[in-house]
């Protein structure tokens, strides 16, 4: 009876579902580009796109004070602090700037009033037009990534209008990712392009799996099979989610890079459970009740 | 055990005892320190001591940890003298006379082979490329064997270079250190180490060793830091340095024809030539020599090189002075680049925190495998199914591991990535096959699995494609990630998959 109620429910509304994701697509594409527009790129891009030292100090470090007297030697600091996950104790300080290696190393060593030795600190370098082509080349390679992903979904499935769904979730959810990324304030590196093309990955595991139940098999209702994949599907995504967000807790005391891949996998998965299950299943129903 | 394992199970079975294998290798029972790194040409090279060896013993004294190969050697060569020095190495026995610690770095003897990369191990990582030129790959090559050479002679054995090149075409060399970061490495590795000793305009020779035919080093009877004084500003002090080296017969006599028609001024201190022999470094003048009057017109090979370094106190000028001089012996010897460089990216990564890092690294791969466990378990309410996936994503791992020891790959944050991906869409397709497995009744087992496969395959292919533009783009920085992860999900469809889908069609009978 249950069951009944449900399909009755989904039949009536899943067009109107469909709002919301278009809302949050639209709005999201909306902020992007006037991100877009005030800043010149569609996110925050961290030293390693856009060219600059970041400097690790462990131990101890006044964090507040130290960025201060950078402020005037160097150009765009930026500090912050790890702490460890189970004491909760300061374990480093990372500072980005653009500035080169010795004028960062200098002025901060002014400050600290010791050196930095690979004992206490380590240094990241990337050069300026290194990193301008690094950007250009990994926007490519997500370009490339997506299209040869759309190309492998169309010989799976062979339909324009299903295949078309799975790309449209997939796309939305990266748009969705980056624009509550950008709202957040995170800085995306290289490490946070390469979380995108997974994102692509784990997105398009749950659109097969809708796609092919709901085209391939004849077994049972429609609804009855949406509700089946549904249920696999969001074991599916779940998982995934939960474990990253657990590996994440513990990541976020030591390494940044890992940090942000896996912060950006957990609100890519989120919005992927809302793509599914809302914008992949409302075109694919609408499909196959027109195809009736 | 009543199951009958299937031709899948053991292959999978197998292939985990041979990941195993190759991550832990034969059980061995050795004691002792392992030899990370030998300097090239050093008495410990040329005695036959090599990368690898495990030293059991020192002079008789049983080495079993690294505190006993310091407390062996500490305090042994503070006279200088050269003494004997006997190392027993995988039963065979080595005799050194030096008057120095040998020069080998060693560690303890790792518990797996797999191989840590800089993110975990820590090191320095380099990328150069020329200015304001594009490289063909055989200027590339050349510019390997220089740097190589460079490096090598500067004392850092165990590195890695390679050339790479990314999606606009740009060549770069890539150059990776493991392990402690020299103190020069910037200069090391970008300085185009010109250098040049003239008279007046003349050249009289240049580095490399078409005119020195040798340099001075590690040995304190023409080598080393001469003195320190305090700086005239009176903010700290600065220390010289001297070394000799000797030039070709070419050379002496190019010295000697410049010389002869030179005057001679005569000062309280002695009698000079009126001109110096200027040194200039990448076309800077580094230093300026008096030439005595000895020497004026005659043909002499031996030439004493002279420098200085500063610092806040003497310790540091000290050290400053040593690295300038270590620094200048390598340019001297393997001559210069045939062109600018320019370092386009630089980390250099804390070895004292690997350790830590990788403990953090466990933790976090326990708390996900605990989030795994909680939801299959809820999910199923099936002890032997959950057991059955989290067996299965656990022989992943260490078949990805056992790959990655067999193949000498370096485990970075990418990698890592790259396997926690891996684990996702295994866990993932897991989950399909459980589901399709239990799905309509009027097909067989063996059929609801073929479809899950045609869903698993489905995933497959597109997470392949839309990782193959990842191994080119960023100089291949990325690849890591890329390379591990197809591994992975390619093991996963191979082996893991079918001997999973086996498992439950075992627990569907």
């Amino acid at each position: 009876m249950e069951e009944q109620e449900k399909k009755h429910w989904h039949d009536r509304y899943y067009k109107k579902l469909l709002i919301i994701p278009l809302v949050l697509l639209l709005l999201s594409l909306f902020y992007l580009g006037s991100f877009y527009l005030e800043t010149g790129d569609f996110f925050k891009k961290d030293i390693s796109l856009t060219g600059g030292t970041s400097v690790t100090i462990y131990g101890n470090v006044d964090r507040e004070g130290l960025e201060i007297s950078l402020l005037d030697k160097l150009e765009e600091v930026s500090t912050r602090t790890i702490y460890d996950v189970l004491t909760n104790e300061e374990k480093a300080v990372i500072i980005e700037t653009t500035s080169n290696v010795n004028e960062t190393r200098v002025a901060i060593e002014e400050y600290l009033g010791y050196d930095l030795t690979e004992e206490n600190s380590s240094f990241e370098f990337t050069g300026a037009s290194l990193s301008s082509s690094f950007y250009k080349q990994l926007l490519i390679a997500i370009l490339i990534a997506f299209l040869f992903m759309a190309i492998v979904v169309f010989i799976i499935f062979r339909t324009v209008l299903p295949s078309l769904a799975v790309i449209i979730s997939a796309f939305a959810d990266i748009v969705m990712t980056l624009a509550l990324a950008d709202i957040l304030g995170l800085k995306m590196s290289a490490a946070g392009i390469v979380a995108l093309l997974m994102l692509i990955g784990y997105s398009v595991d749950t659109d097969i799996l809708l796609t092919t139940r709901l085209l391939k098999r004849d077994e049972g209702s429609v609804n009855q099979r949406i509700y089946g994949a549904f249920k696999t599907g969001t074991t599916m995504t779940l998982t995934s989610l939960l474990a990253i967000f657990f590996a994440l807790i513990i990541v976020r005391s030591f390494s940044v890079v890992l940090t942000e891949i896996f912060t950006i996998l957990v609100i890519g998965l989120a919005f992927d459970l809302l793509n599914t299950w809302i914008t992949n299943v409302s075109i694919l129903k609408w499909y196959i009740k027109n195809k009736k | 055990m009543k199951i009958k394992l299937t031709w899948k199970l053991w292959f999978l079975a197998i292939i985990l005892l041979l990941s195993l294998l190759s991550i832990f290798g034969l059980p061995s029972f050795d004691k002792g320190v392992v030899i990370t790194s030998v300097e090239t040409n050093s008495t410990s090279f040329n005695e036959g001591l090599r990368k690898g060896q495990i030293i059991t013993s020192i002079d008789g004294k049983e080495i079993i940890s690294l505190e006993d190969y310091t407390s062996a050697l500490k305090n042994k060569f503070v006279s200088g003298e050269r003494i004997k020095t006997t190392i027993i190495s995988d039963n065979t026995e080595y005799i050194l006379y030096s008057n120095q610690t040998p020069q080998i770095t060693v560690a303890e003897i790792p518990v797996t082979n797999l191989k840590l990369g800089l993110d975990l191990s820590g090191g320095a990582r380099a990328l150069v490329k020329a200015k304001d030129r594009e490289l063909t790959s055989s200027e590339i090559n050349d510019l390997i064997d220089i740097m190589g050479n460079r490096l090598n002679v500067y004392g850092i054995a165990d590195l890695n270079i390679v050339p790479v090149s990314d999606l606009e075409g740009n060549n770069f060399v890539l150059i990776e250190i493991a392990g402690a970061t020299p103190k020069d490495l910037e200069k090391l590795i970008s300085q185009q180490g010109k250098f040049e000793a003239k008279i007046g305009n003349e050249t009289v020779f240049i580095g490399g060793e078409r005119d020195i035919t040798s340099v001075c080093r590690n040995d304190a009877t023409c080598a080393g830091v001469t003195g320190c004084f305090e700086s005239p500003d009176g903010a700290g002090e600065f220390c010289n340095f001297r070394f000799s080296i000797y030039l070709s017969e070419e050379a002496a006599e190019r010295h000697a024809d410049i010389t002869k028609n030179l005057s001679v001024n005569s000062t309280p201190q002695g009698n000079y030539l009126t001109e110096r022999l200027d040194l200039y470094l990448d076309d800077t003048l580094v230093d300026s020599l008096l030439i005595s009057e000895e020497l004026k017109g005659r043909v002499t090979t031996q030439i004493a090189i002279s420098g200085s370094g500063a610092g806040e106190n003497r310790e540091d000028a000290i050290s400053t002075a040593d690295a300038e001089m270590h620094n200048l012996q390598t340019i001297l010897i393997t001559g210069s680049l045939p062109y600018q460089l320019e370092i386009v990216k630089l980390d250099t990564i804390s070895p004292t925190l690997g350790k830590e890092f990788t403990k953090y690294l466990l933790w976090a791969g326990l708390a996900a495998f605990f989030a795994v466990s909680i939801i299959i378990v809820i999910r199923y309410r099936n002890i032997k199914a959950s057991l059955a996936v989290l067996f299965t994503m656990l022989s992943e791992v260490i078949i990805i591991l056992g790959v990655a020891s067999l193949i000498d790959w370096n485990l970075d944050f990418a990698s890592i990535a790259g396997i926690l991906a891996t684990i996702g869409t295994g866990v993932d397709d897991q989950i399909v096959i459980l589901d399709e497995s239990k799905g309509s009744s009027n097909l067989s087992i063996k059929q609801r699995l073929k479809r899950a496969f045609a869903i698993i395959l489905g995933a497959y292919f597109t997470a392949c494609v839309s990782l193959l533009p990842l191994l080119w783009a960023g100089a291949g920085l990325l690849k890591g990630f890329a390379v591990t992860t197809l591994i992975g999900i390619t093991i996963g469809v191979l082996i893991t998959r079918p001997a999973f889908s086996d498992i439950v069609k075992k627990m569907g009978e």
